[in-house]
């Protein structure tokens, strides 16, 4: 991929390849060290969500642990009005499932270096964070924004752990309303589906395709493996085991051979820890 | 058929061992691994991970070597059995729990047998010494007392006290020289090998009279001499020196090696005997007297004492030849007499009972399997196995302490074992004591023996039982030469007379008996350790009888009476109260009791659990000075040593036990009020302890604590305490976890977040109703439930039994409900179920044995000071130290907190529920190491009394191994005083130091501490290139150990760019770690923290 155009002239981006641009970042002005963040346009074709538009979207890499999403925001906003930032352990495709849940519900996040998605206002934000010179870090402990870190972040983090019981309350209320009320609309749902399978008066079964209302077969894995156990079981059972001479003979041969075995296994297990000398009592 | 297999095998036995010993040499780290069978699931290497079960591993192992055995093809596996194949199988399935033990002993034989090389170097070495030994010149008669004859160079192995002997004494070749004892027989073993040659004295320089006063003991010593001076022209010999036979110095030997490299291979001891039947037997029956008072004592007395043990020592001069022709013909008999003996005898040694004054010796071993076949208890028929079997079984049940039919013998000796001819008893200077051991060690072999799940052959053979780690308490004797007092004070004359001056044995019985009668029901056993045949160079006089190293005493304690502090003795007008006062002394005295009865008693002093532990050392030294003449500074009491660094409390140390009995009361009282609250929509049906405060284990046990609110900062809103930022961190208050289970019910949702959010409102209710009903200050979270009580914070959890199976279905795209196991529901039963089901057992496990508790502190102790917490989590560590009580064999339940470091021998588990995490080969691989040394240094330096007395030492962890360390300001650690070296400094941490502390009022800060925290973050940002170590008992360092495959460039992934920096070659990417940036980030995320960030570049660079 080629360098795109040069807006400093004084320096210039560094690029490694696979395309992403190299931002160094540290922590305060008077850091000696310095982490890198890769950055690139997101150009994921297979994902077309919203929260990602692809124009839009720039995909960052090893954000460390101490820059949270307003952080993060408000370092990129030097490049353009920033939209949202979603901040991740592992780079991967947007997903939201189930209920929104309150924050206090939420499991804890890990609070080790992240991948970030930023959605700008505009595209050329993007071009401008590619191009930004590779000796101009970008500090994320400044005057302005003082970010907490040590002994005060965890006062901090302990003093907003605390939550007022009415407000869990109303939390745990809230959720549970919506959950009966969703409870009642899956009902309500199968209700009408199992009535539309029923005869209507002049005999006539309307017959759907379709994993719901299939009533017939057990529908869970255990109750499966259940019915297919319980054949064998049956099958089993009509077979006599010591019926015929030969297969009296059978089990005899077979119990001198698991003898036999069970000695030649021995043999090996105690050549075995006579090669590593266990033998010697002192 | 069989022939050739047994080749077959022994062929690539021996293959099998050579290409061992190459892969050791390449890589003695994987060996290692392989010597201990512990359960490890999750390993990092994927080729580790098949080495998770013992037989993989030896499948594996078995690879490596390149070692094929025969593979039993079908042909070979259903060909049809010859007789006697099918009879040794069936013999080994019939008589062993397997045949691998049968096989194990068989190996075991082989390592202990003499090679047939070193045999023929042995036979032509005596053939050497006895040609030198015939061909000793004769000298001139002379008087006994006359030493000139002698050169200068060599000594007389004697003491002479008294001086004055009577008799004539000549030097002449010896009548004949004989080999005896084990080697003739075949019973001989490695190692120390000793090859034992009878030298006869001619007749004519003996006088049958002189049994008498030690004349003939003296001319066998100076015939000695004689000898070693012949010998010693001679360049032949190696080294020469002389001893005496099991430290009877009636008896002294000259000690014999070959000369050149083979020097330390065998030793020859040659013996000295009179002319067979030189002495008629019946002088030395045990009532006969043959030391005249007059003659050792220089007074007059009337009536003469016998001598016993004078006379069985002369006697046993006369007699080894006839014993050896006894053995031979019973061995004759027996094909597996030898063998049955070579096992007998490696029991022995493991058990410290073969060598020393008062010993069992290999001697003795044969003659109990002569006596056993002699009189068909056995059979000559039976297998090596059998007869060491039999032989155990008859040393536990038969007491040679006491039987009336050897009155005579047992009046004078303490046990008795009488040899075949009637006249010697053969265990005339054993102990009762250490009879009892005998005793104790057999029926406790017995035991495990025929406990199918006890691996029979490591305890009963292979595993050395030496006192420190058998016995609770251990104490030793220092100054051995106020035991001269002690027998003047024990009015002991005439015994002393019999043991011909040896105040040391003469004493020891009866400071036994006065131990054994003082800590009566306080111990199960009394032993002690046997004193070493003392050696010494030819050319120096033989050592005095207190040169001889201390002498140690073990106790075997019964937990439940040991400590008690009050010894109660009989009423005060009953006959046996006069006894009772000579025993203690001034320390009797007549107490009154609640029951109305009024006797006399003694109280020790004590009031917390670990003083008490130490009230045996009170009776001990109190009735060695009473009765004995022995100081206290003399006694050297070993027991609770270690106990130290678990020690709390201020004006009364105590190790924790009150404590912990304070927080499970509370915890009680807790759980009793929960049960009855009233107005919870679900009725609460188990209320479960899951911490290990509520088990007895906790380290340092929760202390209700008393607030200084003005140190701290306040939360409005929620009435609670926050701590400030300048100031220090707050002393760090634990969570005690309970499990709180609710009825099952219709109304509980079947949905994983509902569940969540119905337990959060459970917490909210039952954070009301306590409030309410008994004003308990609460904190609801989401997930649990503070509770401020007594000081103490209890964390309780709301549980629904069915939410882990909720948590494992799913529906998948064909609308079927799968159930697959997960994560989350396996951490959720472990918090649940496994945690609180085990706490409730471990603290059954207390109720059985006192002392668990202490031990798994100890335990716990020891592994967070060697920074292992993290790897081997408290509920492993506690599972371990059970399964030490459960499966003790080869030894005894602690009855005390002594042998905390057996760890080092960690059991197979098959529950690797609790060691799935953690720990990983690696670090289990250390953790044995440094208990294995940590377990030389302690057993060192509590047997050694010169050592430097510093148990902590096996605390310090070293720090040389890791890379980099983080060292942090003392301030900020909470849990400060309970380092291993405690600082001089303490900070202010809004504790109150008195007043009661009481339920309600402002909640505290809770399980706040910023070295968890931060330890945590430093763990989920760089956990993939570093480990990190800490202690989290006071720690102020933090140890960093970049994992090996940290540095090795790796080519640019999105998925994999964490703290890495990237260097192009090239159209290629390379990331390597940012160490710069890394080292920044410790100081960045601990600011306020860490004091200084210390890279330990010479072991590594960036």
């Amino acid at each position: 991929m080629a360098p795109s155009k040069k807006k400093h002239a004084s320096s210039q981006p560094c690029i490694i390849p696979g395309g992403f641009t190299v931002l160094p970042l540290q922590f305060s002005s008077d850091s000696v060290a310095q982490h890198s963040l890769y950055v690139k346009e997101h150009r994921v074709r297979a994902e077309r969500s919203s929260h990602r538009p692809l124009d839009r979207t720039l995909f960052v890499l090893n954000i460390p642990p101490y820059c949270s999403e307003d952080v993060v925001k408000d370092l990129f906003s030097q490049f353009g009005c920033v939209e949202s930032v979603e901040l991740r352990d592992h780079p991967g495709t947007f997903w939201e499932s189930g209920p929104r849940l309150s924050k206090v519900f939420k499991p804890v996040a890990k609070q080790g270096f992240k991948v970030g998605y930023i959605v700008f206002q505009n595209s050329s934000s993007i071009t401008a964070a590619k191009s930004h010179p590779h000796d101009v870090p970008l500090v994320v402990c400044t005057e302005q924004r003082p970010v907490r870190t040590g002994v005060q972040k965890w006062i901090q983090q302990y003093r907003q752990s605390f939550i007022n019981p009415d407000k869990l309350q109303q939390i745990v209320d809230s959720f549970m309303t919506d959950y009966d009320k969703r409870k009642e609309e899956d009902a309500e749902r199968q209700r009408k589906e199992i009535e539309q399978q029923q005869e209507d008066e002049e005999g006539w079964v309307k017959v759907t395709r379709g994993p719901k209302g299939t009533k017939a077969r057990p529908h869970s894995e255990a109750a499966n493996k259940r019915t297919l156990h319980k054949e064998f079981r049956k099958k089993k059972r009509k077979e006599l085991m010591n019926f015929y001479t030969w297969q009296h003979r059978n089990t005899q041969k077979e119990h001198i051979a698991e003898l036999r075995k069970k000695f030649e296994e021995d043999k090996q297990r105690i050549a075995l820890l006579r090669a590593q000398r266990k033998f010697r009592p002192y | 058929s069989k022939l050739s297999k047994h080749l077959n095998y022994h062929h690539s036995g021996r293959k099998a061992h050579m290409k061992k010993k190459q892969t050791v040499a390449e890589d003695p780290e994987e060996v290692r691994l392989a010597t201990f069978g512990f359960i490890l699931k999750e390993d990092e290497a994927p080729i580790k991970a098949k080495r998770s079960k013992p037989e993989e591993e030896e499948e594996e192992k078995e690879e490596d070597v390149v070692f094929h055995p025969v593979k039993l093809s079908r042909s070979d596996l259903y060909r049809p059995p010859s007789a006697e194949e099918l009879n040794q199988l069936k013999e080994a399935e019939s008589l062993f729990h397997c045949s691998l033990l049968k096989m194990q002993m068989e190996e075991l034989l082989k390592e202990v047998a003499l090679s047939e090389r070193r045999k023929q170097r042995i036979d032509s070495f005596i053939l050497t010494v006895t040609e030198l030994l015939q061909a000793v010149p004769e000298s001139p008669e002379v008087e006994v007392s006359d030493l000139s004859w002698l050169s200068g160079a060599v000594k007389v192995p004697f003491l002479l006290v008294p001086k004055a002997t009577k008799g004539k004494f000549h030097m002449a070749p010896p009548a004949s020289v004989d080999l005896i004892g084990s080697y003739p027989l075949g019973t001989c073993t490695k190692p120390r090998i000793m090859v034992d040659l009878a030298v006869t004295i001619p007749a004519d320089v003996l006088h049958p009279k002189d049994v008498v006063n030690q004349r003939y003991p003296r001319k066998r010593a100076l015939y000695l001499a004689g000898m070693a001076e012949y010998l010693a022209s001679s360049s032949d010999i190696g080294t020469m020196r002389y001893s005496c036979l099991h430290g009877n110095r009636l008896r002294p030997v000259l000690l014999l090696t070959p000369p050149g490299k083979d020097s330390s291979s065998f030793t020859v001891c040659v013996h000295v005997c009179p002319p067979p039947g030189f002495f008629k037997p019946n002088r030395f029956h045990p009532q006969r007297n043959n030391i005249r008072t007059e003659w050792y004592t220089g007074l007059q007395s009337s009536g003469e004492p016998p001598t016993p043990h004078y006379n069985s020592s002369v006697l046993g001069d006369l007699l080894p030849r006839a014993h050896l022709q006894f053995l031979s013909a019973v061995s004759s008999q027996c094909s597996a007499f030898a063998d049955g003996v070579a096992l007998l005898k490696v029991w022995l040694r493991q058990r410290e009972l073969d060598q020393g004054t008062g010993c069992f010796s290999g001697f003795l071993a044969s003659m109990l399997l002569a006596y056993l076949l002699t009189t068909h208890r056995i059979s000559n028929t039976m297998t090596a196995y059998q007869l060491l079997r039999n032989s155990l079984n008859f040393l536990a049940s038969t007491d040679l302490t006491v039987n009336p039919s050897l009155a005579e013998f047992h009046s004078a000796f303490q046990v008795v074992f009488v040899d075949p001819s009637g006249h010697l008893n053969m265990c005339a200077d054993m102990t009762a004591c250490t009879y009892k051991q005998l005793q104790h060690e057999a029926s406790v072999s017995m035991q495990f023996w025929d406990n199918p799940t006890v691996d029979g052959f490591h305890s009963l053979l292979m595993t050395p039982k030496p006192m420190i780690r058998t016995s609770d308490h251990v104490f030793q004797l220092c100054e051995l030469v106020k035991l001269q007092s002690s027998c003047k004070k024990l009015n002991l004359l005439s015994e002393l007379m019999d043991h011909s001056g040896n105040y040391v044995h003469t004493a020891l019985p009866f400071i036994l008996s006065l131990l054994q009668r003082g800590l009566g029901q306080r111990i199960h056993l009394l032993t002690h350790s046997l004193s070493p045949a003392p050696e010494w160079s030819v050319e120096s006089d033989a050592p005095k009888h207190k040169a001889q190293p201390p002498l140690s005493f073990g106790l075997l304690l019964r937990p439940e009476l040991a400590a008690s502090a009050l010894e109660r003795g009989p009423p005060a007008d009953s006959p046996k109260a006069a006894e009772f006062r000579q025993l203690w002394g001034s320390r009797s005295e007549l107490r009154r009791f609640q029951d109305g009865a009024i006797t006399e008693a003694v109280l020790w002093d004590g009031e917390s659990m670990c003083q008490k532990q130490l009230v045996p050392k009170q009776i001990i030294t109190h009735l060695l000075q009473l009765h004995a003449d022995v100081p206290e500074s003399c006694v050297r009491y070993v027991g609770a040593m270690v106990d130290d660094v678990i020690k709390t409390g201020s004006e009364v140390p105590s190790t924790g036990e009150e404590e912990s009995l304070l927080v499970v009361q509370s915890y009680d009282d807790l759980s009793r009020k929960l049960w009855r609250l009233e107005g919870l929509p679900l009725s609460i049906t188990a209320v479960q302890g899951a911490h290990p405060a509520l088990r007895y284990t906790q380290v340092f046990p929760p202390v209700p604590l008393k607030l200084d609110y003005s140190f701290f900062d306040r939360e409005k809103t929620s009435r609670s305490l926050v701590p400030k930022e300048n100031k220090p961190c707050p002393a760090y208050i634990t969570p005690i976890t309970v499990i709180c289970h609710m009825e099952g019910s219709g109304k509980w949702p079947h949905d994983r977040l509902a569940i969540r959010h119905i337990r959060a409102a459970f917490n909210i209710r039952l954070g009301e109703l306590l409030k309410k009903h008994h004003n308990y200050t609460c904190r609801s979270c989401p997930t649990h439930l503070d509770v401020w009580k007594d000081g103490l914070v209890f964390r309780i959890q709301v549980a629904y039994h069915r939410e882990p199976q909720v948590l494992r279905e799913s529906v998948n795209a064909e609308g079927l409900l799968v159930v697959r196991d997960n994560e989350e529901a396996q951490a959720l039963e472990m918090e649940t179920i496994h945690k609180p089901l085990l706490t409730s057992t471990l603290h059954g496990l207390q109720q059985q044995h006192p002392c668990f508790g202490a031990v798994c502190r100890l335990a716990k102790r020891w592994l967070g000071a060697q920074l292992f917490s993290d790897d081997i989590t408290e509920d492993t560590a506690d599972l371990l130290v059970a399964s030490l009580f459960l499966q003790p064999a080869p030894f005894t339940p602690p009855g005390e907190s002594l042998p905390v470091m057996f760890i080092a021998t960690p059991k197979d588990k098959t529950l690797s529920m609790w060691t799935k995490r953690a720990p990983s080969v690696q670090m289990l691989q250390r953790v044995v190491m440094l208990a294995a040394e940590s377990l030389k240094v302690l057993e060192h330096q509590l047997m050694d009394g010169s050592q430097i007395q510093d148990v902590r030492v096996v605390m310090r962890p070293p720090l040389d191994a890791y890379d980099v360390l983080i060292h942090l300001y003392p301030k900020q650690v909470p849990l400060l005083s309970q380092a291993v070296d405690p600082p001089a400094v303490t900070f202010s941490r809004g504790v109150m130091t008195s007043g009661v502390a009481l339920s309600g009022g402002v909640m505290p800060v809770i399980d706040y501490n910023p070295v968890s925290l931060y330890l945590a973050e430093l763990q989920e940002a760089f956990g993939d290139l570093a480990l990190f170590f800490c202690d989290p008992y006071g720690g102020t360092v933090i140890a960093v150990l970049w994992k090996p495959k940290a540095f090795i460039p790796v080519p640019f992934k999105t998925s994999q760019v964490s703290a890495r920096r990237v260097e192009v070659t090239g159209e290629e990417a390379n990331t390597f770690p940012n160490v710069e940036a890394i080292l920044e980030d410790f100081r960045v995320m601990g600011k306020d923290m860490v004091k200084s960030v210390e890279a330990r570049t010479e072991k590594w660079s960036f």
